[in-house]
């Protein structure tokens, strides 16, 4: 059963006078339970194909459906939303909010959601930070933590929300290799354990060894899957 | 909510400088908010006190054909209507509850005549029944030298704002009887040698109505006062007891009414020809009374009511918490049938009463100013803090917080400033305004004593007008905050990510 359906789909940004042609007509399915790698050179399209993806960017034509939901066609509060419960994030450069600790951080989404008690969120938080291996670092903030322990912080916030599908643009980019590594493992084991479905793109080849599945993009086009 | 209080509040913390600068502007505004509607609000308090209290009452009964409101202070001096049937009023207004007191008075322009054969003066003169005016006052005016009439006889009080004038004007010091040049009052700027003033005992006033009806009279001075309060103002009113008033206005006069012909006089006026009472011959008689006789007896005098005689206006004071506006509406109802209708004090005393509206709109307009400088300060630093604040605003976004989520987490930061600034500057500006209250400044100047609301400067704030401040800085948080909210509201998750 696929998670993601994509049908021709492309994306163009005016430049000045110019237009980049950043996606050409991208079709691909992912199944649901992936552990899916987008490789390709910088400037090929795979970030700007993670956030039309994610929601994050629009398509200029073609469909997205993401949990059988047409894309396209919502409206930012819908768009929101559907980032809320089916989408989880974790950026390049762990983007977390610095006024809050880790656990805050990682409770966040749960507060959005408004579905659950403060226990409950409490609760769905800790597990997370200890299976992250972030226990003694609960009520540390952002910049109290090195890059590695903020990029396990987002990875927690990604998947406290139990969502369908977790997006990784570049995730060990900014980390030395065995820290990078040991995301790279924790991610694996989450996908394992909580079948959800992870996207990341990298261009580093050692990264590879993780994925069930490569798609290779160059030029806004699919070369390779 | 919790959620978005423990963000604002740590993001206030975490920027602290922009925190400050903002919270200084709000300070700020609200302090000088505060201060401003307290001097507004004491000057209204004060000119409302002084004026009703010592010298207007509430309201003023004028006669239905009184076309001008201003029946005070009308600087061209245009004849006040008279009122011919006081007595009416009286009856009208025991009928009616919201009314506590009532003083009916004379009221006009009348000139001084000056014995010396200088230039005379023009002045607005009061006539009252002195034991009345007492009553219905109380000590609003404070005898300088000597003293109060309290029965009807002529005399008249000279305020000593229209001595000075009329001294500056014709060297003439006006004094009671009793009473010796007192040079410490004389005016410090005077250049007048004191062989060179001439000081004089009575008045002579010369009444100005529209009817040309007018006579002159003299009226000794029974005493020099001065108004505790506002005495630049209403201190060029001389005050004249109502009978030489009237006579000096050519109104008729209580005693006018009172007297009682006699068979005899009566008998002359009925006489077939009445010039040949100049004759050689004695007069004859329509009957054989002798006449010569007769008229060695004095006429009988009923006592005199003085309230039958004419007055100008009637002065009342209403029940404490009375609506000003619905009164005078009430008491004109009242009054159509028997001609006369109310006009309420502020109107009564022309710019002098409007002038708590004439400082307030100047004061509101500077605050308003300031707080258009406060808005465009605050609205360029929360605009740039929003912009820097880009990556983390669009991950919130990423994440999936709404639109609504940034912009009450944005509102909330600015509110507590507000609320935590220009609380303290609210709190400021009030202890400031009881500590000033405490000085007892006071001023002489006509100016500063229109601002002040009297002689002393009494800035006062009520719940009402904290309040109105309240509203104030709420309205200004909320024009703050509204272009930088949506800032914030308009950026993606994809600015965060092109910014990185």
């Amino acid at each position: 059963m696929n998670i993601i359906d994509i049908k021709g789909l492309t994306k163009d940004y005016p430049l000045g006078t110019t237009t980049v042609h950043a996606l050409r007509g991208i079709d691909l399915t992912i199944a649901r339970g992936n552990f899916m790698s987008i490789i390709g050179p910088s400037g090929s399209g795979k970030t700007t194909l993670l956030n039309v993806i994610g929601c994050i960017d629009t398509a200029t034509t073609g469909s997205v459906k993401v949990s059988d939901q047409e894309i396209t066609s919502m409206k930012d509060r819908q768009i929101t939303d559907l980032r809320l419960h089916k989408i989880g994030f974790i950026f390049q450069t762990f983007n977390l909010i610095p006024v809050l600790n880790t656990i805050e951080n990682v409770e966040f989404p749960l507060l959005l959601m408004k579905q659950y008690s403060k226990t409950e969120v409490t609760r769905r938080a800790t597990k997370l930070i200890e299976e992250v291996g972030l226990k003694e670092h609960m009520h540390h903030r952002p910049a109290e933590l090195s890059g590695g322990q903020r990029q396990r912080v987002a990875i927690a916030r990604a998947l406290v929300t139990n969502p369908d599908i977790v997006l990784a643009d570049e995730p060990t980019a900014n980390l030395d290799s065995v820290t990078g590594a040991q995301i790279l493992d924790l991610m694996v084991e989450m996908n394992k354990r909580e079948t959800t479905t992870f996207i990341f793109s990298t261009h580093d080849a050692n990264v590879l060894k993780y994925a069930k599945d490569v798609v290779k993009i160059r030029d806004g086009l699919l070369v390779a899957n | 909510m919790n959620l978005i209080i423990k963000i604002a509040w740590r993001n206030i913390l975490r920027h602290r400088g922009k925190s400050i600068i903002i919270g200084v502007i709000l300070f700020l505004g609200a302090f000088v908010m505060t201060i401003g509607n307290g001097v507004i609000s004491g000057m209204d308090r004060g000119l409302q006190k002084n004026i009703v209290e010592g010298f207007t009452g509430d309201l003023i009964i004028a006669a239905t054909t009184q076309e001008s409101d201003n029946v005070f202070l009308e600087f061209m001096g245009k004849a006040i209507d008279p009122i011919y049937n006081y007595p009416s009023i009286d009856s009208m207004l025991k009928t009616i509850l919201i009314v506590k007191s009532w003083l009916p008075i004379g009221k006009n322009t009348a000139m001084v005549l000056n014995e010396d054969g200088g230039m005379p003066d023009f002045v607005f003169v009061l006539g009252v029944d002195f034991a009345k005016y007492k009553a219905f006052f109380g000590e609003n005016l404070k005898v300088i030298e000597g003293t109060f009439p309290m029965s009807n006889g002529p005399a008249v009080l000279v305020p000593t704002g229209w001595r000075k004038q009329f001294f500056n004007f014709s060297n003439i010091w006006f004094t009671c009887p009793t009473c010796s040049l007192d040079t410490a009052l004389l005016p410090p700027d005077s250049k007048t040698t004191l062989d060179d003033i001439a000081i004089k005992h009575s008045v002579v006033y010369m009444g100005m109505n529209s009817d040309n009806s007018t006579t002159d009279v003299r009226t000794e001075v029974a005493g020099v006062v001065k108004y505790q309060a506002l005495n630049t103002i209403f201190g060029n009113f001389p005050i004249l007891d109502i009978e030489s008033y009237r006579s000096c206005l050519g109104y008729l006069r209580a005693d006018d009414a009172s007297v009682v012909l006699s068979e005899a006089e009566k008998h002359l006026l009925a006489l077939d020809d009445p010039t040949a009472l100049f004759g050689a011959e004695p007069p004859k008689a329509s009957s054989d009374a002798p006449v010569a006789k007769t008229l060695a007896i004095a006429s009988p005098v009923k006592p005199v009511d003085i309230n039958t005689g004419v007055y100008n206006l009637v002065l009342v004071k209403l029940i404490p918490g009375q609506n000003l506006d619905a009164s005078v509406k009430k008491i004109t109802e009242s009054g159509k049938k028997i001609g006369v209708r109310a006009v309420s004090w502020k109107k009564a005393t022309g710019l002098v009463g409007s002038i708590a509206v004439v400082i307030k709109a100047a004061l509101f307009l500077f605050v308003m100013f300031l707080f258009f400088v406060a808005i465009i300060i605050i609205v360029n630093t929360l605009s740039m803090a929003a912009l820097e604040r880009t990556s983390e605003i669009g991950m919130m976004r990423a994440v999936g917080a709404k639109k609504s989520f940034i912009g009450r987490m944005f509102f909330a930061e600015t509110g507590m400033l507000s609320f935590v600034f220009g609380g303290i500057g609210i709190v400021s500006g009030f202890i400031a305004i009881q500590i000033v209250s405490l000085l007892h400044w006071t001023t002489d100047n006509d100016m500063l004593q229109l601002l002040y609301g009297g002689d002393t400067f009494r800035p006062f704030l009520s719940l009402g007008d904290i309040g109105i401040t309240i509203l104030q800085l709420a309205l200004v948080t909320l024009i703050a905050v509204l272009y930088p909210l949506s800032v914030a509201r308009r950026i993606t998750p994809l600015d965060a990510i092109s910014r990185d």
